[in-house]
C-alpha cells in the first residue's frame, strides 16, 4: 500500500466515526450544534479520502476546508457512481445540482469558512455585536437537512458514500 | 489506431459529455495532453465554488473508459491564477503541454 493510500484509509476511518457520531447523538439528547460538528467533519473527510488518490498535495488537502462541494460537483459526473445509483448522466448531474446549496451550508460551518458567521464549534459575534454560543443557536440547517427532500437526499448519499467507499471511490 | 489516438479520442468524449452536461462550463483545459496514460482535465466552470486551490479527484479506468481521469473544477478567476503561479498545480501537473478545449471544439 503507498503513503497516499494509507492516508486514503486514515481520512475514511475517522470520517467513517465523525458519522456515526453524528448518527449516535439524537435530535433529543444533544445540542444541534454537535451534530453538526459531527456532521461538517464526516463529510469533509470523506471528500479529502476520495481526493487524497487525486494528484493535489497532501498539503493543499490538508489545509483546505472546501473539499465537500468540490467533492459533490466531481461525483455529479463520475460514471461509477452513475451505475451504482442506477441513474442517467444528466438526471445524476441535476439531481446532485440540487443538493450543492445544502453540501455548501455544511461545508461553510468550518469555523475556517464560516467568516465570524454562525459555526457549531467557536462562539462569534454578529454585525450588530452579539456575541453568540453556538449551544444557544438553532441552526436552520439542521431542519432543512431533516425536513426537505435535498437534505434527506444528500444525507442518504452521504452515508452511502461512506458505506460503500471502497467500491465506489477505489 | 495507435494509443496515442485512442486516448485523444476517449478524453475529447468526455469532454463533450462534460459540455453537454454543464451549461457553464468555459473551457477545458487537458493538461500534459501528451501523457498517453492518464488524462489531466481542468475545467473551467464559472459556477463552480472558488476554493483557492485546485482540488483534483482521480476516478480509476473501468470497463466502459479505459484510461485513469484525474479531474479539477476551477473558477475562471482561479485558471487566470494558475496561469500566474498564484494557485499551484497538483504534483507533477504542468503547463507545459496543454490544450484548451471550447464547448464549440467538441460539441456537434
Amino acid at each position: 500500500m503507498t503513503e497516499r493510500q494509507h492516508w486514503q484509509m486514515a481520512f475514511l476511518k475517522q470520517a467513517r466515526l465523525d458519522w456515526e457520531a453524528y448518527q449516535r447523538t439524537s435530535q433529543a439528547v444533544w445540542p444541534t450544534c454537535h451534530r453538526l460538528l459531527f456532521l461538517q467533519m464526516a463529510s469533509e473527510k470523506l471528500s479529502k479520502a476520495v481526493l487524497i488518490t487525486g494528484h493535489s498535495s497532501l498539503e493543499t488537502i490538508t489545509q483546505s476546508h472546501a473539499a465537500f462541494v468540490k467533492f459533490m460537483q466531481v461525483a455529479s459526473k463520475d460514471r461509477k457512481l452513475q451505475k451504482v445509483l442506477g441513474m442517467k448522466k444528466s438526471q445524476q448531474k441535476a439531481q446532485f445540482k440540487t443538493l450543492l446549496p445544502l453540501a455548501q451550508e455544511i461545508e461553510l460551518l468550518a469555523p475556517a469558512l464560516a467568516q465570524s458567521g454562525p459555526n457549531p464549534e467557536y462562539p462569534w459575534k454578529d454585525a450588530s455585536g452579539n456575541i453568540s454560543a453556538p449551544g444557544d443557536y438553532s441552526f436552520p440547517l439542521m431542519k432543512r437537512l431533516r425536513e426537505t427532500p435535498q437534505g434527506i437526499q444528500l444525507l442518504r448519499y452521504t452515508e452511502i458514500f461512506l458505506k460503500r467507499f471502497e467500491e465506489l471511490f477505489m | 489506431m495507435s494509443q496515442n489516438h485512442n486516448i485523444i479520442s476517449a478524453a475529447e468524449s468526455l469532454m463533450q459529455e462534460h459540455f453537454e452536461l454543464e451549461p457553464n462550463l468555459e473551457q477545458i483545459i487537458w493538461i500534459n495532453s501528451d501523457k498517453t496514460t492518464e488524462i489531466r482535465l481542468l475545467e473551467i466552470n464559472s459556477e463552480t465554488f472558488p476554493a483557492g486551490a485546485v482540488l483534483s479527484f482521480y476516478f480509476a479506468p473501468d470497463d466502459d473508459f479505459p484510461y485513469a481521469t484525474i479531474m479539477a473544477e476551477i473558477t475562471p478567476d482561479e485558471w487566470q491564477k494558475v496561469q500566474r503561479h498564484e494557485i499551484p498545480l497538483p504534483e507533477g501537473w504542468t503547463l507545459e503541454s496543454y490544450k484548451v478545449y471550447s464547448r464549440e471544439m467538441v460539441t456537434v
